[in-house]
């Protein structure tokens, strides 16, 4: 009994679930401009064309559009995009990385006249709804910030109190542009030579700027002029964690993700 | 047997018949001309014939036989970062952007203040300097020699080298002045003698300054002085012995050397003074030097001194100066001259033209 039940229902089912024919609904590029090779004779006055032989039907490539290099197009972001803009802003972007990575996921509009219309709002009062960044670029620092650990290298034999041009200068030494009033240190002060503080951590907050704020996870080492003074080198010390110097930061320091958490 | 029975037939057969003719195909190979060839055949044949030489190639390492496809590969060390964008935060990863260009004072700035007593505690560390060079020449398969100069630096310092110099003259006055400016020998006509006897080694100087009114009888010596040589495009052939002495002892040092793959690529490596000298003394060595550097440019459109860095070990910060501030006067004067002298050296290659048109 079931089986005269299924058999109809698979033909209903092939009618309405599976497609007849795969048409694809995009737009193809089929052009190419074309030349012939041996350009065919002329004709008589008054007399028919002459017929073109085989050699008249090899061609060569003038200009294939596959390969030309597409322009950009505009599209109004529909959220902030990291690297790109905010939300309302106009953009020129490369159509592949336009309509794999902004237009399909909905984090973009074409730039149409009703969309244009739309947006009009987010252009000129950004902070409409949505929290609006400084910049395209600034959540990308704040990204990397977040994912470094900071060696704050300190003298070993001479008294200091570590001051925001220590910072700075640390910052500059692995490849960071922070200036010193971007730099918030930690409330209480930091003194020097201690070798208790030796491999310890501790964070200082960058503002991007003056608006995106980002903690960043910094370690105090002590460094000797002398060869024969300076502290052995410890393997990967990045990877292992450490006590902070404050127990206040222990929160903080907790939030940031670690070097050998982000690893994995 | 059978050149025998040919022969015997040759013989039967009479002589103005052509044996070819009656022969089979087989023995037709043996064919006898009996014409001469044209005259010079043979040596006309020989001379198209050119031997292929084998040079022999000793026994290359493995790992050098690809040596120029693997620096074919190689990055480019002129370096070029137009193609990144410019810092648009007050806070950025340096990587994703343009270098940043430092004015002089606020890189020796920086320097110092890694080296500052609360962090490298070294704040009388050496500032080196690199100075990259485009060593192309006035065609493009020409190229600027390497070369090595000495320059006076208004600011002395103690570049740690210990370099010996010998002074040659006549005056015994003028040999004072060069021991009291700091020569570690000087000496007259007696002094070549010596050398010549061998009791004195040219060996152990680097530098050999002479007087011109003692270049008569230093000529012996050229031989054995080879490149060290007095002569006045160096500056070691001079009346003012004493300036010279000092220039050699104190100046700066410097080398150019070219990339033996990238040969549009040179580079200069030396020190200018040391950090705890005062920003503006560094500031006029640095802009003596690079002025002494930029006047060897050959004689084309475009700079010749590409990128000047400040590395002062140990910290290995390497911070981009922006040279050409030093070098505007010169350039704004030079760009002109190099047209100029452009415009010249045409004429003068379209006269030598003309010369052989005329012969």
């Amino acid at each position: 009994m079931w089986k005269s039940i299924i058999k109809p229902l698979n033909i209903v089912n092939k009618a309405f679930l599976s497609p007849t024919e795969n048409v694809v609904h995009q737009q193809l590029r089929t052009t190419y401009v074309l030349k012939r090779k041996t350009p065919p004779r002329l004709h008589k006055k008054n007399s028919d064309p002459k017929p073109l032989r085989s050699r008249h039907y090899v061609y060569e490539l003038v200009k294939n559009e596959e390969l030309e290099k597409k322009a950009n197009i505009n599209v109004i972001l529909t959220t902030y995009v990291e690297g790109l803009g905010n939300k309302g802003e106009k953009v020129s972007v490369k159509p592949k990385y336009a309509y794999q990575d902004l237009l399909l996921p909905g984090l973009a509009v074409y730039e149409s006249p009703e969309n244009v219309e739309k947006y009009k709002d987010f252009m000129t009062n950004p902070m409409s709804d949505v929290e609006a960044h400084s910049s395209p670029t600034a959540m990308l620092t704040v990204r990397s910030l977040s994912g470094i650990m900071l060696s704050v290298v300190m003298n070993k034999d001479t008294h200091w109190s570590l001051k925001p041009w220590h910072i700075k200068v640390s910052f500059r030494k692995c490849g960071y542009i922070v200036p010193e009033h971007a730099i918030i240190m930690p409330e209480q002060e930091i003194k020097g030579p201690n070798m208790d503080l030796e491999n310890r951590e501790f964070f200082v907050t960058v503002k991007i700027n003056n608006k995106e704020t980002v903690p960043v996870r910094c370690r105090i080492h002590h460094w000797s002029t002398e060869v024969k003074d300076r502290i052995p080198y410890a393997s990967e010390f990045w990877k292992e964690k450490v006590e902070p110097i404050f127990d206040e930061h222990s929160s903080v320091l907790n939030s940031i993700p670690h070097k050998a958490e982000l690893k994995k | 047997m059978f050149l025998n029975s040919i022969k015997q037939f040759s013989t039967i057969v009479q002589n103005h018949v052509n044996v070819n003719h009656i022969l089979s195909q087989s023995v037709k190979s043996i064919q006898v001309r009996n014409y001469a060839a044209r005259k010079g055949t043979r040596d006309r044949k020989a001379k198209k014939k050119v031997k292929a030489e084998v040079v022999k190639v000793g026994f290359v390492p493995h790992n050098q036989r690809n040596k120029l496809k693997l620096l074919a590969q190689r990055e480019p060390l002129k370096f070029d970062d137009s193609w990144k964008r410019n810092p648009t935060d007050d806070v950025y990863v340096a990587k994703y952007y343009k270098w940043v260009v430092y004015p002089f004072a606020e890189a020796v700035k920086c320097h110092q203040e890694t080296h500052s007593p609360e962090m490298y505690n070294k704040p009388n560390a050496n500032l080196h300097v690199t100075i990259e060079l485009n060593m192309q020449g006035e065609k493009k398969t020409r190229f600027v020699d390497n070369f090595t100069s000495v320059v006076k630096v208004p600011y002395n310092f103690d570049h740690g080298e210990e370099r010996t110099i010998v002074v040659f003259s006549k005056n015994p006055d003028e040999q004072n002045e060069a021991i009291t400016a700091g020569a570690t020998l000087s000496g007259g006509s007696d002094l070549i003698k010596q050398i010549q006897n061998g009791d004195v080694s040219l060996q152990d100087f680097q530098y050999c300054i002479a007087h011109p009114n003692i270049l008569p009888e230093l000529v012996q010596l050229r031989g054995l002085m080879k490149k060290k040589f007095p002569n006045p495009k160096m500056g070691t052939l001079d009346v003012n012995l004493g300036k010279v002495v000092d220039k050699f002892l104190n100046g700066v040092k410097y080398q150019a050397v070219k990339d033996d793959y990238e040969k549009e690529f040179g580079c200069i490596k030396t020190v200018i003074g040391s950090l705890d000298m005062d920003i503006k003394h560094l500031e006029e060595n640095f802009s003596v030097l690079i002025n002494d550097v930029n006047s060897m440019k050959p004689r084309r459109p475009g700079t010749f001194i590409d990128r000047c860095i400040l590395w002062s070990p140990p910290s290995q910060e390497v911070l981009k100066v922006d040279h050409a501030v030093f070098l505007k006067e010169l350039n704004s004067k030079g760009s002109q001259n190099v047209f100029e002298k452009q415009e010249d050296y045409d004429k003068e290659e379209e006269e030598e033209k003309g010369e052989r048109v005329a012969l």
